[in-house]
Parts: C-alpha cells; sequence; structure tokens
C-alpha cells in the first residue's frame, strides 16, 4: 500500500500534491496580505522542496516551473524570475534528496534553512529591494523562521499522507 | 534534462516579459487563476471587519452619518462654483483660442479587494475587471490625487501599480515653478522626484501634479508632496523625496478615470451661450 502511494502516478498523491499547493499558495497571498512577505518564507516553495524530497520518482521541475509563475503573477515581479529561483532550488533538492530523506528532522530543518538563505540570496540580487535598516533584520531573518516552520510543516504531511493511505 | 530546460524558458520569459511586454495574456490568465486564492486569502480578514462593524454602535453611526452629510453640503457648495469656473475657463480658452484644458473624464468606481505593499512591489487588486470595460494603462485615483496605474487585467478584477512601486515611474511637474521631472517609487510608501538639477527652486512642501506627458497620465491631478531636498556632493540634480498625496494603504473606494474623455465639451459651449 505505502509503495503504491509512494508513485505520484496514484491519483490520491496527485490530489493531495495539488491540493497542498493551493493551500500553500493561499498563505503566502495572505502573508503578502498583512505585509510579512519579508519575513515569512515562501511556504509553497517549503511544500515543493517537501514533495520533492518525497516522491523521489519524479522531477518535480514542472510543478516548481508552474508555481514560480502563480508566485511571479501573485508578487508581480518579472514573468520567470521566481520560476527561475524555484526551478534552481528544486535542482538542488534534487541532488542530494536521498541524503536529505535520511535526515533526522531537525537536520532537514537546518538544510532547508540553507536553501532558503540561498533563496533570499537570489532574491536579493534578482529583485535589489530596498530595505530599510528594519527590513533588512527581517529580510536575513526569514531562514531562522523557515527552520522553525519546517518540523511542523513536515510533521503535517506525514500525518495526513499516512492517513491517506490507511484510508 | 529538464531543469536545462525549465532553466532556459524562465530566462525567456523573463526576456520577453521585460523588453517585449509579449506576455500581457499569460499573465492575466494566472492572474485569473490566483484571483479566487486571493478572495480565499483576504477572507478572515473580511470576516473580522463585518464582526468589528457590526458592534459599532448606532451612536457612532450617525455621527459618521453627519459628517459626511456636511461633507457633501461643502463638496456642492465646491462643484457650483468649478462649473461656474469651466465655463469660465471655456470661454477665456475660446477667446484665446487654445484647446480645451478641463476635460469631463467618465471614472468607475472601484473597491480594493486586495494588496501588497512589500519592498518588492506595491500593488492593489480592485474588483473592476475587462468585462467592466477596464484595461491596462488607466489611471485610478482616489478622492486625494494618484494611486497608480492598471498593469494587468482579468475578467473581473485588475492589479493597479501604485505609484510607490520601485518599477514605476510617472511624469510630474512642481505646481509652483512649473518645473518638470520623473517621479519614481521607492518601494518603502515615498517616492523621489528624479532630474530636478542643483539650481532649481524646489522645496519642502511644494505640489507636484501630474504633467500629462507621455500621454499616459491625464494632465493636473495632485500625485506627491515634497518633503525633503538634499544636496548630494558632486551630484548635478538633487535628491528630492516625496510623498504620495493619495491615501495609498487607506482609501477602501477607488476611481478608474476612463481613457477617452465624455464627448461633452458641444454642450457645454451651448450652456456657455
Amino acid at each position: 500500500m505505502a509503495s503504491n502511494f509512494m508513485n505520484t502516478g496514484s491519483s490520491q498523491a496527485r490530489w493531495l500534491i495539488l491540493f497542498s499547493y493551493i493551500i500553500a499558495l493561499s498563505f503566502d497571498t495572505m502573508a503578502l496580505l498583512e505585509n510579512a512577505t519579508v519575513i515569512i518564507p515562501p511556504i509553497s516553495l517549503m511544500v515543493l522542496l517537501y514533495w520533492s524530497a518525497h516522491f523521489l520518482n519524479k522531477t518535480h521541475l514542472i510543478s516548481a516551473f508552474i508555481l514560480g509563475l502563480l508566485a511571479d503573477s501573485l508578487y508581480q515581479t518579472t514573468l520567470g524570475a521566481h520560476a527561475l529561483v524555484f526551478s534552481v532550488l528544486v535542482f538542488l533538492m534534487l541532488r542530494h534528496r536521498l541524503r536529505f530523506k535520511a535526515y533526522p528532522v531537525w537536520r532537514q530543518a537546518f538544510s532547508i534553512g540553507v536553501y532558503m538563505m540561498f533563496y533570499q540570496i537570489l532574491n536579493y540580487i534578482i529583485f535589489s529591494p530596498v530595505l530599510d535598516s528594519n527590513d533588512i533584520i527581517q529580510f536575513w531573518s526569514m531562514p531562522a523562521i523557515a527552520i522553525i516552520i519546517w518540523p511542523l510543516l513536515s510533521l503535517i504531511f506525514r500525518r495526513i499522507t499516512t492517513n491517506v493511505v490507511k484510508g | 534534462m529538464h531543469f536545462v530546460i525549465a532553466f532556459i524558458a524562465a530566462i525567456a520569459l523573463m526576456t520577453a516579459d521585460h523588453y517585449g511586454h509579449l506576455m500581457g495574456n499569460l499573465r492575466s490568465a494566472l492572474l485569473t487563476t490566483i484571483t479566487p486564492i486571493e478572495q480565499i486569502a483576504s477572507l478572515p480578514k473580511q470576516i473580522y471587519q463585518w464582526t468589528t462593524t457590526d458592534f459599532t454602535s448606532i451612536n457612532a453611526l450617525e455621527i459618521e452619518n453627519q459628517k459626511l452629510k456636511t461633507e457633501i453640503l461643502l463638496l456642492k457648495a465646491k462643484q457650483q462654483q468649478f462649473i461656474n469656473l469651466e465655463l469660465e475657463v471655456d470661454r477665456l480658452e475660446s477667446l484665446l483660442g487654445t484647446t480645451g484644458k478641463i476635460t469631463n473624464q467618465s471614472v468607475q468606481i472601484a473597491t480594493i479587494t486586495y494588496y501588497s505593499s512589500n519592498p518588492i512591489s506595491q500593488f492593489l487588486t480592485v474588483n473592476r475587471g475587462y468585462l467592466n470595460g477596464i484595461s491596462k494603462q488607466q489611471t485610478v485615483i482616489d478622492s486625494e490625487g494618484i494611486m497608480g496605474q492598471i498593469t494587468a487585467t482579468t475578467p473581473t478584477s485588475s492589479r493597479v501599480l501604485l505609484i510607490t512601486d520601485p518599477d514605476h515611474q510617472i511624469p510630474v511637474r512642481i505646481q509652483r515653478t512649473g518645473q518638470r521631472g520623473i517621479l519614481r517609487g521607492t518601494g518603502q510608501d515615498t517616492t523621489k522626484l528624479d532630474f530636478i538639477p542643483k539650481n532649481s527652486a524646489v522645496k519642502k512642501g511644494d505640489l507636484l501634479e501630474s504633467s500629462g506627458l507621455g500621454g499616459l497620465f491625464p494632465e493636473g491631478y495632485p500625485v506627491a508632496i515634497v518633503t525633503q531636498v538634499d544636496r548630494l556632493g558632486d551630484n548635478p540634480y538633487l535628491d528630492v523625496t516625496a510623498r504620495p498625496i493619495a491615501q495609498l494603504h487607506r482609501s477602501r473606494k477607488v476611481l478608474i478615470i476612463s481613457k477617452e474623455p465624455l464627448p461633452t465639451e458641444p454642450k457645454e459651449v451651448a450652456n456657455g451661450e
């Protein structure tokens, strides 16, 4: 049963992934509404990284590209900019996802922190936002928030996937 | 292999979007996908607002009603004078042989449904789309001044790029001296006035109004007030900071100005005679 679920071709898994992306995007949209985008990490990217480490039989680059485009239209940035960043990060994850999957949760969280730092660096280079002193602290402390969020996120998804397998 | 394709596609998209603005349809399709998500995301806030407004006392509403009535009265009184002045200007202009400066433009009222103000992008979403006849590059104002312009439309909503967005620039002139400049957004709720030479007489408190050059924005609407003027060493231009006059984050209703002025000129001349 579990091996059946690991196959992304199974319709349950596909719906779950799609639904999780929609929820993640609404979280991102809410963060934007509360002016917290500078400090709250993009949840859609974290969910994407989770699935790309979880389902090993897919590259997830198409999802990364489409999610990136949606992020571009959400943040009103040049079309393709976030798509590029998301694809690069998923590609990096694909390189070391076997090791990543074997890590304990806290170590996974720190790896995600590194990914988010990389995301912020790319963000800084591509969009060069004007940041005042307060924003700068928030901008560079975003990876730390990601480290805190990751264990929660992976716990929720582990619960959901095991439930779906049981159901 | 997939990665290389995604990489090249992303770069190609960025180039097409940045240099050619060819991606209007794709962007509009993506925005249409995002719109329901935006609506879901703004639900908690709306519910909070509804519950809090339900508990405001009738007393407060009565006071607000009184205030609004007084304001309408004052505005109507001003409007009477304005109609008079409009006719006067019309007559004088026909004497001088210049073209009409005051144009009546039709407007659509829209409600703000979503907004973003972060250092990377500053925009609003309003609940009027191309089914309501809204098209790109229409100017959006509130009761105080220019807020921004429409950059993308979906069937039922549109994105408004605010004048404080780092990608936004608007041609303005200083009302007092008539000097022209370009007002650029900073992403931090303020704007910078570019290309003002060191020897110009700009000072704190000057009003900047749209100059109408470039043909995008209508002429003569207030845009910002100069808050700071700095001289930067050898730089031949002044560093001028200005605060937008429009209530970018407080307005609930905005007006979208149509591109073509209303064809009311002949009637006015007839009235004047």
